[in-house]
């Protein structure tokens, strides 16, 4: 037992945080640490950038041009990307499809898709929930008809992440209506500019678009966009989710909001009680609980990548890292809210785009973006499986 | 970063397992805490066991071993909630063997590593509650002896400990001294605490003394601080146990013609158990293994540790109950037992309450494992 990292490890974190400092715009990693609006620009000149290195895929093995990282040396790329205020990697792609295409795709479909992925220059988006199909996906309904060597796509697609850009959509549909439900979808890759597609934006609560609804409207894919074998989707849609499943937790990232939280609760005065009084010291011991959480967490990712490392099963403790990074992300933007208290409430739209000039209300236009986050948030414990789900799980791995 | 056990410390493990399993079942324990809390023949099993020389160095007798191997020894030993006081053990070697003078070692480590004489650390008073720095007992030297006198309370097994760890007011300073039960002016009055453990209220007038260390509070600290990564690792071991007896409960326990386990809102609770539990185990090797860091890193983690194992081992011990329904809150059935256990270890070596304004006064810029 050992709580440090190898030296060749923290050799191999100094090289990434060199790397990662020269190269991240400062204009993105200030917005990033600002909370402030991202466009698509920001997050594709980031992944091309990281591309170029080869380190977009930083997951990918290295016969398919991928590093070839350790599940330590991907945390630790996680962890730097996150603390400089690196943009998210948009995970569709490089995070999503491209696994599952490696595993069950064929050369055909790895040298086409996978060159595209690794240099940032596809947006790819992801097609699985439906209106009626949520936490019982495997209901979906989005008909893909075999038609000689095409298959005619029909049906709606929801909650599509930044679909509005999409070039590219991984999608589950239905192939047959035989045998339970799981054994009917297939895994299909479909061009988002292929006639018959309808991609409109959902505004959600916090005024943004960042989801959207795809509609495919006898949309013709060909054949040979099929990965691997018509009706096995399910499983390799399975293999994707149990991809990565340390970062789900974003613990880094929580790393850094929780800095950035401090930060808002010295300058909106709920730091110091012998300053600011008493509710100035209970508000910091939310923070203190915080932070007890996130190290909390922070040990649990580590164990997982323990585990991995010696090859060992860590399945009954990876179940809980969504539950509580998902908590803890809700939390401290949360937090952040009311740490600006009143002063969080004016809904300034143009407010949280870098470089606005006007006044915002207080004269901290850092507030813009807090109550935005927080509302934004909420969707961390129903996304990915909800957190409900999360726990029917869990309660399985106890109960044997 | 590995978080694997050698196959040294497997075995330890699996030979305080064996021990926990068989020869401290329910029903010996039971006897135990009706007969006051605590059972001599089982300290002896347990320095059999090689539990008390777990940190006392080869030199002494003991097996020089450090903290992992405690954490190991002390979660096996709350799987099966044992009376008998090792961590008192633990800190008492550790606190001797890092601060005493050679001859104090040398007349009290072998034998506490053989198990023939227990010592306690006695420092808790009534107006301290959680201020180590409190103390009104007072050492006095005179023709080159010292004496202590003053009241602690709450000192585990303190009616049939050997001897104690005292602090006492030597000038205004705060010392550690050995003081024996045996000695003059030493009056112990024992009782049974909730958890079914024993301690006394222990008065000192005068009493001869052997002064430990000049440099008492920084000593008091370390000793509270290793009690507070038992905790950590004890706390781990009875959460472990509780939600395995839990889960075996809602699989048996049939109700409205299924069992239990079938029902959705007592499944999440138990998810919710599982996620506590791990919480705390990951924070426990946390503790463990930043003991031996520079006291301000030491202290920081320690605290962040106990404000997750308070919080999980409330959750659990409260959970457990609430799954079993009425027998949950029964004495003959097991349950109880680890509720009141979860209960005690909140409140030894300060509550969540205590470790989380440690923790928030001393947050700093960025936190993290590592930071």
């Amino acid at each position: 037992m050992d709580l440090a990292f190898t030296p060749e490890e923290l050799a191999f974190r100094d090289e990434v945080r060199a790397w990662v400092h020269t190269n991240l715009p400062k204009d993105i990693s200030d917005k990033v640490h600002a909370a402030q609006r991202l466009s698509r620009d920001d997050m594709q000149r980031w992944a091309r950038i990281l591309g170029k290195k080869g380190w977009l895929g930083y997951g990918w093995p290295k016969q398919f041009g991928g590093p070839g990282w350790t599940a330590v040396q991907k945390h630790l790329f996680e962890e730097e990307c996150a603390l400089a205020g690196a943009p998210r990697i948009v995970p569709f792609g490089p995070v999503m499809v491209a696994p599952v295409i490696m595993a069950f795709g064929n050369a055909g479909q790895q040298q086409r898709f996978l060159p595209g992925i690794a240099s940032g220059e596809v947006w790819w988006s992801q097609g699985y929930s439906e209106p009626g199909s949520g936490s019982d996906l495997a209901s979906l309904k989005t008909r893909a008809e075999r038609k000689g060597d095409k298959y005619i796509v029909n049906g709606q697609k929801t909650w599509t992440t930044l679909g509005q850009y999409g070039e590219w959509i991984f999608c589950l549909v239905r192939t047959s209506t035989e045998g339970k439900p799981q054994t009917g979808i297939s895994f299909l890759l479909i061009d988002m500019k292929s006639p018959g597609i309808t991609v409109r934006p959902i505004k959600l609560l916090d005024g943004e678009c960042e989801v959207n609804e795809v509609w495919f409207d006898n949309v013709e894919v060909p054949a040979e966009n099929l990965i691997g074998e018509e009706n096995k989707g399910w499983t390799y849609a399975k293999h994707l989710l149990s991809h990565e499943r340390t970062n789900i937790a974003d613990v880094n990232r929580a790393k850094r909001e929780l800095e950035r939280l401090k930060r808002i609760a010295k300058t909106e005065g709920v730091w110091d009680s012998t300053l600011d009084g008493p509710s100035a010291g209970r508000f910091r011991d939310e923070i203190a609980k915080l932070e007890v959480d996130i190290v909390a967490l922070e040990m649990l990712v580590l164990r997982v990548l323990s585990a991995e490392k010696s090859g060992k099963n860590s399945l009954d403790i990876a179940g809980l890292l969504k539950i509580r990074g998902s908590e803890i992300q809700q939390r401290y933007t949360e937090l952040m809210m009311q740490a600006a208290g009143p002063f969080a409430l004016p809904f300034i739209f143009e407010a949280m785009e870098a470089g606005w000039q006007g006044n915002f209300p207080g004269g901290v236009v850092a507030n813009a973006p807090l109550a935005s986050n927080y509302f934004n948030m909420r969707k961390t414990t129903i996304y990915g499986g909800s957190n409900e789900v999360q726990r029917n799980i869990v309660s399985q791995t106890v109960l044997g | 970063m590995d978080f694997d056990f050698s196959e040294d410390q497997e075995q330890l493990r699996d030979a305080v397992r064996k021990w926990v399993d068989k020869g401290y079942d329910f029903e010996r324990r039971r006897s135990i805490v009706n007969a006051g809390g605590f059972d001599r023949a089982v300290y002896t099993e347990l320095a059999e066991l090689g539990l008390t020389g777990l940190y006392v160095s080869e030199e002494h007798g003991g097996m020089g071993m450090g903290p992992v191997e405690a954490m190991i020894a002390m979660e096996e030993l709350g799987r099966g909630i044992v009376l008998e006081p090792l961590a008192q053990t633990l800190i008492a070697s550790a606190v001797l063997q890092t601060h005493a003078p050679a001859d104090l070692q040398a007349s009290w480590l072998p034998r506490i590593a053989a198990g023939e004489a227990i010592v306690v650390l006695a420092h808790q008073e009534r107006g301290a509650r959680h201020h180590l720095d409190r103390c009104k007992a007072e050492a006095k030297e005179a023709g080159g002896q010292w004496t202590v006198s003053g009241t602690k309370s709450i000192v585990p097994v303190g009616d049939v400990a050997d001897a104690f760890i005292v602090p006492a007011l030597a000038g205004g300073q705060m010392a550690l001294f050995l003081v024996e039960r045996g000695a003059a002016g030493v009056k112990a009055e024992g009782y049974v605490t909730q958890d079914g453990s024993r301690a006394a209220e222990v008065a000192f007038s005068n009493s001869p003394a052997q002064l430990i260390t000049q440099n008492g509070l920084t000593a008091l600290q370390e000793a509270a601080d290793i009690g507070s990564a038992c905790i950590c690792a004890e706390g781990v071991g009875v959460m472990d146990k509780t939600l395995a007896i839990t889960a075996e409960y809602m699989n048996t326990r049939k109700q409205f013609g299924v069992p239990i386990a079938s029902f959705q809102a007592l499944r999440h609770r138990l998810a919710d158990m599982k996620m506590q539990l791990e919480l705390a185990r990951s924070m426990s090797y946390y503790a463990s293994l930043k003991l031996k860091a520079p006291e301000a890193e030491r202290r920081q983690a320690m605290a962040r540790a106990r404000v997750q194992l308070g919080t999980s081992m409330r959750f659990v011990g409260q959970s457990a109950v609430q799954l079993h329904g009425g027998i949950g809150v029964t004495d003959e059935y097991i349950v109880s037992h680890y509720f009141k256990k979860l209960t005690q270890l909140e409140m030894t070596f300060s509550d969540t309450l205590h470790h989380l304004g440690e923790v928030s006064n001393r947050m700093q810029d960025t936190a993290g494992v590592f930071a």
